[in-house]
């Protein structure tokens, strides 16, 4: 039995072709909503007129993800900013919440919450961030606000890739690895990502090349060192994309639809580990795992859905460079921590293996517009569950579950996604 | 279909080059690229790992001459040539080659237009039978479009091979074509570029080029204003393209592939665009290091700044795009009665129209068009156009409205939109705000 209580149903959603450029368009942040939301309530089926109708009852809220629109679109205030995409939207209760690269789980978060507790009946969850307003350089310090920017950030070029390359350095050192076949594996991620992003037609990799090979020759042209080992061919894409997926009580998919064979939140994780990365690492010498306290969130999430890894199909988890997914893999229990090459050597996390990860791309694949990756995660997770993620649909999807981090693996939010109990 | 090993002939060509990034890349086929000398095929190699960006591709490149053309062939499982656009030249080659290729080789020409059925001619029964054009766009690594043109000898289970592979294996968006002079894709595209070029002549008290460009700017579908994009490709390749599709084909547009009387001047004069300096367009770099972009200004017949043209409905369509408003943009566009906005109206209707026509007679379905459209040339393509008006019925009333009554009695409106989907392509990308 799950110790969520309530369901919360997801009802579906959109995302948009993360291979755009907003700017090269000529488009702003009003377009980019307009056009998630038009689609994901199309989607859902339900129209401007419906939100109107629920609003009036104060059955309705909006549920904003953006990690620093101030910066690239000088613009705050974005759960208020709704209204400009529809008056439908004129006096719904609509907030932003920011968790860096989380910031679209922290509103999943809350709309879950909201809708448990039986204050509204429908959450319109809207994650986004436009990036290519700005040069790569300018993109790397203003990420650079997700870490301690004063210490971590400042004055540093791409102080991301350099703390993710100190992740994977850790790593190594952790588990007494051997550092080319490690580089090997985090190769094997990236290709697998981008393979995977093939698939799924709104990934913004969907018709680059990359080969086994190219990712391996880090430090050449096409494929330069960007933060320690690490390559470019290692990082997840600057994006542009929005993503929207609507939450609903039973009670309102009982009064609008037909069958309420929708997927549920099964469970959830939510852990905070120390900002500062040196601390991370010093904190964790005592643990097992490299990065416990993201292991915790997956435990809670296990443990409130009274699911164990065995029972998950698949997973969309952050690969914001390739070693975070290659510590997830012992974060999400499948392997032992220190032997998560195993699961990569074997095939296991591949599309048609058994714990398959990134079925969508993920960030490295798909694209990673920071504000929106939570809230694609979910929308994933329900394609999968609801049997329409089309070519990149997995063989089996019962459970899924998805790993969203903000900063260096500080914020850590995890949500399995199910079927409802009988 | 295993292709471990190809030839390109004319690699260090624009396209030949692109398309050996191609096939070593996605392929991860061992290539031979033949250039006439050693130096260009060994720089054609650099830019090809470039061109895809993975550096990692280049121990599938190998530089060569055409002293090795016959060795290299006699390896290959597909062979493909990419030389200049002259029948005889390729005809040469081809018969050269003949005796050297494997039983079961793919022979595949690149060839924008010529006639596939004419090319095959002087190959022998089986070459024949593996032979067609396989026609790739500019850059190709960006440009997925794959036009694949079978000739009346070509064995249909090599031709399903081939279209696999070129899919599958090298993600391409692959449109079988019928042996037409230009093809689909040139076809519909220069339709619509030529006759804006007949405009920018109609109108060259107005200014002209700059003028049809301000009317046909990225805000109507489109990356680049049309003739901005003949410049980009050349007058040359203009011309050449039209006027095979002018000397070849009588359909009812046959009139606007007639090349306007200045354009052939300035070919003649050597001024066919970007690559030459000077075209349609000329940048003139100041002292300071800045540009200005220049235009021929036909009336004078002189080069001279452009115009900061301001259309009140082109302005009103940007605002409106700029918010996602695709809705409002056409409103705007089709409430507006001035010249520029019904010469506009009045092209994009006739492009559509054009598009759905030649995709049913020379693609596979109607769905052709949109495909060419959207991947070769990055264009709303024409069931996408229909759907951003309102869809077809609404499409049909405009178009019986805003074009003259003539244009009805040359063609059958209503039996070209007869039976038409929407589209598989959301037409919104396409539309930028400026």
């Amino acid at each position: 039995m799950s110790m969520m209580g309530a369901n919360v149903y997801i009802l579906g959603g959109a995302q948009t072709d993360f291979s755009r450029n907003w700017m090269k368009e000529g488009k702003g942040v009003i377009a980019l909503l307009r056009e998630v939301i038009d689609d994901g309530l199309e989607d859902i089926g339900l129209t401007y007129d419906d939100i109107v109708r629920l609003n009036e009852q104060a059955r309705v809220a909006c549920f904003v993800g953006n990690f620093i629109g101030e910066y690239f679109v000088d613009q705050g205030h974005l759960g208020a900013l709704l209204t400009e995409v529809h008056p439908a939207f004129y006096g719904v209760p609509s907030s932003r919440y920011e968790a860096a690269c989380a910031s679209g789980s922290a509103a999943i978060d809350a709309a879950i919450t909201k809708i448990r507790a039986q204050d509204y009946d429908l959450a319109l969850v809207i994650g986004w961030e436009l990036m290519k307003t700005v040069d790569a350089k300018s993109c790397g310090d203003f990420l650079g606000r997700a870490a301690f920017y004063a210490d971590e950030a400042q004055g540093i070029d791409f102080p991301f890739p350099k703390l993710f390359g100190r992740l994977a350095d850790e790593i190594i050192q952790k588990y007494n690895l051997d550092a080319e076949r490690f580089l090997d594996n985090l190769a094997k991620i990236s290709v697998k990502n981008y393979s995977n992003a093939k698939r799924n037609p709104n990934a913004q990799t969907r018709k680059w090349f990359i080969s086994e090979q190219e990712a391996k020759d880090r430090g050449t042209p096409t494929n330069p060192r960007v933060g320690g080992l690490l390559g470019v061919t290692d990082c997840s894409q600057i994006t542009d994309g929005a993503a929207f997926v609507a939450l609903a009580s039973e009670r309102f998919v009982k009064e609008y639809f037909s069958s309420d064979d929708y997927p549920v939140i099964m469970g959830w994780g939510h852990r905070v580990a120390p900002m500062k990365f040196c601390k991370k690492i010093q904190e964790a010498t005592s643990s097992v795992f490299i990065l416990p306290w993201t292991r915790q969130a997956v435990l809670d999430a296990y443990n409130r859905a009274n699911l164990k890894v065995t029972d998950i199909d698949f997973f969309e988890t952050h690969d914001c460079f390739t070693s975070s997914e290659y510590a997830a893999i012992s974060a999400f229990g499948i392997t032992e921590p220190g032997k998560e090459f195993e699961a990569i050597e074997s095939g296991s996390i591949m599309f048609d293996g058994e714990h398959p990860i990134n079925p969508s791309g993920g960030l490295i694949g798909c694209g990673h517009p920071v504000g929106a990756t939570g809230v694609r995660m979910l929308l994933d997770l329900y394609k999968q569950l609801a049997g329409r993620a089309g070519s990149y649909q997995v063989r089996k999807a019962d459970n899924g579950l998805m790993l969203n981090i903000g900063g260096s693996a500080t914020t850590n939010y995890v949500f399995i996604v199910g079927r409802k109990e009988e | 279909m295993r292709i471990g090993t190809v030839t390109v002939i004319g690699a260090n060509g624009t396209m030949g080059c692109g398309v050996a990034g191609i096939f070593a890349s996605f392929g991860d086929a061992k290539v031979y690229m033949i250039a006439r000398e050693i130096e260009k095929a060994a720089m054609a190699k650099e830019k090809a790992a470039l061109s895809v960006k993975a550096q990692a591709i280049e121990y599938n490149l190998i530089p060569r001459t055409y002293d090795d053309l016959a060795e290299c062939v006699s390896k290959s499982d597909l062979v493909f040539e990419s030389v200049a656009e002259d029948e005889d030249l390729k005809k040469e080659i081809y018969s050269q080659l003949s005796k050297h290729l494997k039983p079961h080789v793919i022979f595949g020409t690149g060839t924008s237009g010529l006639s596939i059925n004419e090319l095959s001619a002087v190959l022998d029964d089986t070459a024949k039978r593996r032979f067609m054009g396989i026609h790739f766009f500019n850059p190709p690594y960006r440009m997925t479009l794959c036009e694949v043109i079978p000739s009346r000898y070509t064995d249909p289970s090599v031709l399903e091979g081939v279209k696999a592979y070129l899919r599958s294996v090298l993600h391409r968006d692959v449109v079988q074509v019928k042996d037409e002079p230009a093809f689909l894709a040139n076809r519909i595209g220069f339709q619509f570029i030529n006759e804006a070029l007949q405009q920018a002549e109609r109108h060259k008290d107005k200014g002209g080029i700059d003028y049809i460009d301000s009317i046909m700017g990225p805000f109507t579908g489109r990356s680049m204003a049309p003739l901005v994009t003949s410049d980009f490709v050349g007058l040359d390749v203009h011309k050449a393209i039209v006027d095979n599709i002018y000397n070849n084909t009588h359909d009812f547009a046959h009139h606007t592939f007639d090349m306007p009387r200045f354009a052939l001047d300035l070919v003649s004069k050597g001024h066919i665009g970007r690559k030459a300096g000077s075209g349609l367009y000329k940048r003139i770099v100041n002292d300071d290091g800045s540009r200005i972009v220049y235009v021929y200004d036909i009336a004078t017949g002189t080069y001279r700044p452009i115009y900061e043209y301001s259309f009140r409905f082109a302005e009103a369509m940007k605002a409106r795009l700029r918010v996602g408003d695709y809705e409002g943009a056409f409103e705007q566009l089709l409430s507006d009665d001035s010249r520029e906005a019904n010469i506009c109206v009045e092209s994009l209707i006739k492009y559509a129209i054009y598009g759905v026509a030649m995709g049913k007679a020379i693609g596979e379905d109607v769905n052709s068009a949109d495909a060419v459209m959207a991947t070769g040339f990055n264009w709303v393509p024409p069931l996408a156009l229909i759907d951003a008006f309102g869809g077809v019925d609404i499409f049909r009333e405009i178009a019986l409205e805003r074009l003259p009554k003539g244009f009805f009695e040359m063609v059958d409106v209503e039996g070209i939109l007869s039976d038409i989907p929407s589209s598989r392509y959301d037409f919104r990308p396409f539309f930028k705000a400026r």
